[in-house]
């Protein structure tokens, strides 16, 4: 037998046995139709040469809730159990999804269905009147909880030590410390400055994150913890919090990967993420392009930058103007004034023969040398430098070639969604710009929340609760840190 | 109950039932860190049978001692600590080797590039150190007993139930480094000429 999502290509077949179990009180054809295509139902099929049973649920994202549609099994098939495995597996998903409760109506009449229902660990909860028509029965409304499983996440893959606790898909806290003081008189992320600092503040932002979600340790069904990509020894302190945690409570731990994790914070947002989609995941660290088909399964970087991160850039550049570290916030606040065509400065990667190698990767360290030469020459020659000019035709010339390569990418990839993340999301012009350019392109743009967007625990939590709800394994207690971890690599085993 | 971790050289944990070692897992592997902690743990416990609900403090070893590993048990032992409520002891790895051995004692360990950790004993109490030297300076006067392997869970253990029946605060958990973190602020050099 098997069992697998019903497509349009079904509706002869759904409709013929729908037709034959309610007979008068069956759908219409187009209602059928436009419930299997749906993006907010799963409709499942049992087959064996023919169609045995079917079952649909719906759950609009962020909603919590799920309801099952309909349910039916072949008059000849009956009573071997196949309508209990059809809502186990509406269950299933039900739980994947992020759903709550699962609420359904069934004729007052059905004795078998309101028996398997209530074993299923459903309960009345209302009674509709004369519900189905023309019979006139009533029909019992049930209700099913679900316990979404409660997931902390410890993120340490740079500056930023995080801990996060979702349930599911709802965020119970975010809490979260960060180095980035301690690296503003070195210019930039010093890697045993950060790791030093995890480890004195991860205690702290552990109960921190306890306290803010209202529940003590034991109610925490598993542990998520970015494994990579990052700086290895800064994500040891992490890895070794996560398995202390883990050991202590005898609880599952789930190793992530970050970028995923920057990719999955959508789900915190409006839950779900909408897929396919194309992410720019734009930090001090990462310059990454994804194009995401599904969270848990198939990721694919599509490029990334060869030398530095944008973010590492912004730094740099801030310097070479003798702006303080970060270097990003310093650049928004100086290009206010500054005119953006000023200087043409390079986009790096974007000339015809780069664009053949380097499709979708990037390049800022040819740039960052571009502006420090304009600076330096001014200098020398004694001429005012407009540095408000400068600042803006930088920003600009970032700006534009994330986001070019990140559309280039939408439409070659026939995906008119564009997601991004990292903590260069909290630049002004990058927002306003891939606004601009998705609204001309007809692309729809996702930009969760700044606190979800920098690195933080929830959005390791969060994969960690994805990969549960979805029925994945647990890692095993002996993983590593893994600097360099593949985008594809979800979790690691 | 006393669970003890120590991270400075392999990654190894032993339980301690008052005085008596009950069980103990050492892993060699001085890359090992992040990969073995959660196992070692598992595997004292398994051993002496009971569930971390049963431990009623945590020790680990708090270096000096290279930092990347050392971190990983301090980071485990706190979390561990912490969300069981226990109390966590911190130890020096350098008192911890030299504890319980008569006469004077030189203890040191690889502080990687080419430089050592080094303290002294004089029958177990410290005198000099710890501090951060290199082999030229190493002088082992005659009838000094020099010690060199590294520490594990068992001296931390050992080292911290004996301190603190005789009432030594080890209340102290931060990391012992004895090195800056490695870095001067630069001030950005020019690109051009």
């Amino acid at each position: 037998m098997e069992v697998r999502e019903i497509t349009i290509g079904d509706l002869p077949v759904v409709m013929e046995l729908e037709r034959q179990l309610f007979a008068a009180e069956s759908w219409l054809e187009s209602t059928m139709a436009s419930e299997i295509q749906n993006p907010n139902t799963f409709y499942l099929g049992l087959f064996d040469g023919g169609l045995l049973g079917y079952a649909g649920l719906s759950s609009v994202p962020a909603s919590f809730s799920a309801d099952v549609q309909t349910i039916g099994v072949a008059p000849g098939q009956q009573g071997q159990g196949l309508g209990r495995k059809l809502m186990e597996l509406l269950m299933a998903r039900a739980l994947a999804v992020g759903a709550e409760q699962v609420l359904l109506e069934v004729r007052a009449d059905n004795e078998r269905a309101i028996a398997l229902y209530k074993a299923l660990g459903f309960e009345q909860i209302d009674t509709r009147k004369r519900y189905y028509q023309p019979s006139g029965v009533d029909a019992l409304i049930m209700r099913a909880k679900i316990r979404q499983p409660i997931v902390l996440g410890i993120e340490s893959t740079c500056d930023e030590t995080g801990v996060g606790i979702v349930q599911g898909n709802r965020l119970l806290a975010n809490a979260l410390a960060s180095s980035m003081d301690e690296h503003a008189k070195y210019g930039g992320v010093v890697p045993e400055v950060a790791a030093r600092a995890h480890l004195e503040s991860i205690g702290q932002v552990l109960d921190k994150a306890l306290a803010e979600a209202g529940i003590t340790i034991d109610k925490v069904d598993a542990i998520a913890v970015a494994n990579g990509p990052g700086l290895a020894g800064a994500l040891m302190v992490g890895i070794g919090a996560a398995k202390g945690l883990a050991v202590a409570h005898d609880i599952p731990i789930y190793a992530v990967n970050h970028l995923v994790g920057h990719v999955g914070a959508d789900v915190l947002e409006r839950g779900s993420v909408q897929l396919p989609t194309i992410a720019l995941l734009v930090s001090g660290g990462h310059t990454s392009l994804l194009l995401v088909r599904d969270l848990l399964d198939d990721v694919e970087l599509l490029g990334e930058t060869i030398d530095d991160a944008a973010g590492e850039a912004f730094d740099k550049v801030a310097r070479v103007l003798g702006l303080p570290y970060p270097g990003g916030p310093q650049i928004d606040q100086l290009a206010l004034t500054g005119n953006p065509k000023a200087i043409r400065f390079p986009r790096g990667l974007t000339l015809p023969k780069d664009m053949e190698k380097h499709r979708y990767n990037f390049s800022f360290s040819g740039l960052k040398t571009a502006v420090a030469r304009y600076v330096e020459k001014a200098e020398d020659e004694g001429t005012e430098l407009n540095r408000a000019d400068v600042a803006a035709s930088f920003r600009e010339a970032v700006v534009d070639v994330l986001i070019s390569k990140a559309i280039n990418a939408c439409k070659e990839h026939g995906v008119n969604r564009l997601l991004l993340g990292g903590g260069v999301v909290a630049n002004a012009r990058l927002r306003e710009y891939a606004k601009e350019v998705c609204e001309r392109e007809g692309i729809e743009l996702r930009i969760p929340r700044f606190s979800l967007c920098t690195d933080n625990g929830a959005m390791i939590a969060s994969l960690g609760a994805q990969l549960i709800m979805n029925g994945r394994e647990p890692s095993s207690l002996g993983f590593s840190a893994e600097s360099t971890l593949d985008v594809t690599e979800v979790q690691t085993p | 109950m006393l669970l003890a971790i120590d991270s400075s050289a392999g990654t190894s944990a032993a339980i301690f039932d008052g005085e008596r070692l009950v069980s103990k897992a050492v892993f060699e592997d001085p890359f090992g860190h992040a990969e073995n902690i959660g196992d070692a743990i598992v595997k004292v416990l398994g051993e002496a049978k009971i569930t971390p609900k049963d431990l009623t403090a945590v020790a680990v070893g708090r270096g000096p001692a290279p930092y990347t590993g050392l971190r990983v048990g301090m980071a485990a032992g706190i979390s561990l600590a912490k969300t069981l409520k226990l109390d966590l002891h911190g130890v020096m790895v350098l008192d911890a080797i030299a504890y319980g051995i008569k006469g004077d004692v030189v203890v040191t360990t690889d502080a990687k590039r080419g430089e050592l950790f080094h303290a002294v004993y004089q029958d177990g109490v410290r005198v000099s150190g710890p501090s951060v030297i290199s082999p030229t300076e190493l002088d082992i006067q005659p009838g000094y007993n020099h010690l060199t392997a590294g520490c594990d869970a068992e001296k931390i253990g050992r080292f911290a139930i004996a301190a603190l029946a005789n009432g030594i605060d080890l209340s102290d958990v931060s990391a012992l480094y004895l090195r800056s973190a490695d870095v001067s602020p630069s001030k950005g050099k020019r690109v051009t000429g």
